[in-house]
């Protein structure tokens, strides 16, 4: 609502050509990042060759990117007709659906706290230091409590499996920075835009609505990109700790114990864990693009 | 929607004081007798603290008064609020820029329920009145500043208030703007007929638009003199230059200072 001219013309729009020339240039250098990557990476290879080097940059512990790439056509098991690439992008795709479960229950769940301690000041005294503790228990702690509690909840027909328990350790990561960003956003409208609101005699949910969630847009967008990262982070985790099958983290797990006969096999499964993070990372960045696109574009978190 | 009592705002010994019986007692109101009557222009003016932004709240019951009867458009603040008997312009144009220019005015019309092609129809022609059909589409982030408090006033006009109460919405103007912006106020009362309250810190603002200028002074808030501007009600640049405009000013002035009256410049507005 903001800036005051002092002229009395108005001002100009920002062009989606130039935002598309941005990306451009932004993809550009994220090809060079990669390139820059690959190269320090055979580059301390080769001197690893000449001199000592506080690493160890055998073919065993760093393999030739070649050798990577080449171990992604190999068979995952002798004689299996999927290959290693297939294999990981089916784990990929399946953390991916499990993260984004968590990710979306997460927000939902993070957004309607954020509401009921906006609503009601008693709430935010109570909930947010809940909230703020939640944080502060260990993953790794919480994992096997959550299986083993999980595991005898029967709701209905519906048996609680493993796969559940994933996805809300996901969730559970995933709701707080939400919570917190879409708190800070829904505090966000000025003194005068809320009276503006009650001067039209507005019921609290019409405030909400029309007022306090396009308000909230600007501080949640960089929350959310938080929170689906923190979703990522949580699937893996929480597979590696739940043994859940079937998802990057177990492949991660199953191809490090490989190393000594394929060494290659394992950095393929991290591309994967890699390419869900960057997945995910746009599907965010394709989010702000849409929510913030009738807002002034000064400012890019 | 013209109410039949005559009187778009009656204050009748109104009182607010902050933190009443606790450390830090502030007396922001004593005692203001007031009466506005209908399609009448009244500034209110003072110096920060004299309370005038909290009456223009009490008449609008943003905030309640502690003692004293305020009567709007024949009902009390609180039903005038939920009947939407009066239109709000403030200081800041408080747009919502995720909207539309057209759609920040349908706003108060899409909380009570219009439908979305009377909504539409009402916007566009308010958006005439302001001289601003042209910026519909438009965000609110690209308008300039007076272009935006258009936007703010055309948006109180939506629900065809009787009364528009309009807190400093020219304060944060440059002094050219500020003047086109005066006449286009004073166009829009005629084309209307409005009740107006209207709280400035600028003297010149206040005679030029204003049949009375309400002076407040602070510590506590309270009026101290209505002087009332003579000026008929065709006003144009010409006005601004006239001995009566001359003279109004000075006798708000001389209010202000505390010299109740100003009997002397007032007597001399019409001298000529």
């Amino acid at each position: 609502m903001s800036s005051i001219a002092t002229d009395d013309r108005p001002r100009r729009s920002s062009g989606l050509g130039r935002r598309l020339r941005n990306g451009g240039i932004s993809l550009l250098w994220a090809l060079a990042g990669i390139g820059i990557a690959v190269l320090m990476w055979e580059l301390a290879k080769w001197l690893g060759t000449i001199m000592s080097m506080p690493f160890n940059t055998s073919d065993m512990t760093m393999p030739h990117v070649w050798t990577m790439i080449a171990a992604m056509g190999e068979p995952e098991v002798r004689g299996s007709d999927t290959t290693v690439l297939e294999a990981v992008i089916s784990a990929t795709l399946r953390s991916l659906l499990l993260a984004g479960g968590g990710f979306i229950i997460g927000a939902g769940v993070g957004l309607l706290l954020a509401v009921i301690m906006q609503r009601f000041l008693f709430m935010e005294r109570g909930l947010l230091p809940f909230v703020i503790a939640s944080q502060t228990v260990p993953l790794i702690a919480l994992a096997p409590l959550i299986v083993g509690i999980g595991n005898r909840i029967t709701i209905g027909p519906i048996e609680w499996n493993t796969t559940y328990s994933v996805m809300f350790i996901a969730a559970y990561l995933a709701f707080f920075p939400v919570s917190v960003g879409a708190l800070r956003g829904l505090h966000a409208p000025t003194a005068t835009a809320l009276e503006l609101m009650r001067s039209y005699a507005a019921t609290p949910g019409q405030t909400l609505r029309k007022l306090r969630f396009p308000s909230s847009v600007p501080y949640l967008v960089p929350a959310l990109k938080v929170s689906a990262a923190a979703a990522v982070v949580g699937t893996v985790v929480a597979e590696i700790s739940t043994g859940v099958r079937g998802g990057i983290g177990r492949l991660l797990i199953e191809y490090a114990r490989q190393i000594t006969s394929q060494p290659a096999k394992v950095y393929v499964a991290v591309f994967g864990a890699l390419a869900m993070g960057l997945i995910v990372a746009a599907l965010v960045a394709a989010l702000d693009v849409y929510l913030t696109r009738h807002l002034p574009k000064e400012n890019s978190a | 929607m013209t109410d039949a009592t005559q009187t778009a705002v009656l204050a009748e010994g109104v009182w607010k004081i902050f933190n009443e019986g606790q450390s830090g007692e502030v007396t922001a109101l004593q005692d203001i007798d007031m009466t506005v009557q209908t399609g009448e222009f009244v500034s209110l003016i003072g110096p920060s603290g004299c309370g005038k932004s909290t009456l223009l709240r009490v008449i609008a019951d943003l905030t309640e008064a502690t003692r004293g009867e305020m009567t709007v458009a024949g009902v009390t603040p609180h039903e005038a609020r939920q009947k939407q008997l009066y239109g709000m312009a403030f200081q800041q144009a408080a747009l919502f820029e995720w909207r539309t220019v057209r759609r920040n005015v349908e706003l108060p019309l899409e909380l009570m329920g219009w439908s979305k092609d009377k909504r539409r129809e009402r916007a566009l022609e308010l958006l005439e009145m302001v001289q601003l059909s042209d910026f519909a589409e438009h965000r609110p982030w690209q308008l300039s500043g007076g272009m935006q408090q258009r936007v703010a006033i055309a948006r109180s006009l939506a629900v065809d208030p009787p009364l528009l109460l309009m807190d400093e919405p020219f304060g944060a103007l440059d002094e050219m703007t500020r003047e086109r912006m005066q006449n286009e106020l004073l166009r829009i009362r005629r084309e209307t007929g409005k009740s107006i309250v209207f709280v400035t810190h600028s003297i010149p603002e206040a005679v030029y638009l204003s049949d009375r200028v309400v002076v407040m002074s602070p510590r506590p808030g309270r009026i101290t003199d209505i002087v009332p501007v003579p000026l008929g009600a065709d006003r144009d640049e010409d006005t601004r230059e006239s001995d009566d405009f001359f003279h109004a000013v000075t006798a708000v002035r001389e209010a202000l200072r505390g010299r109740v009256g100003g009997a002397e410049a007032r007597a001399r507005i019409g001298e000529v």
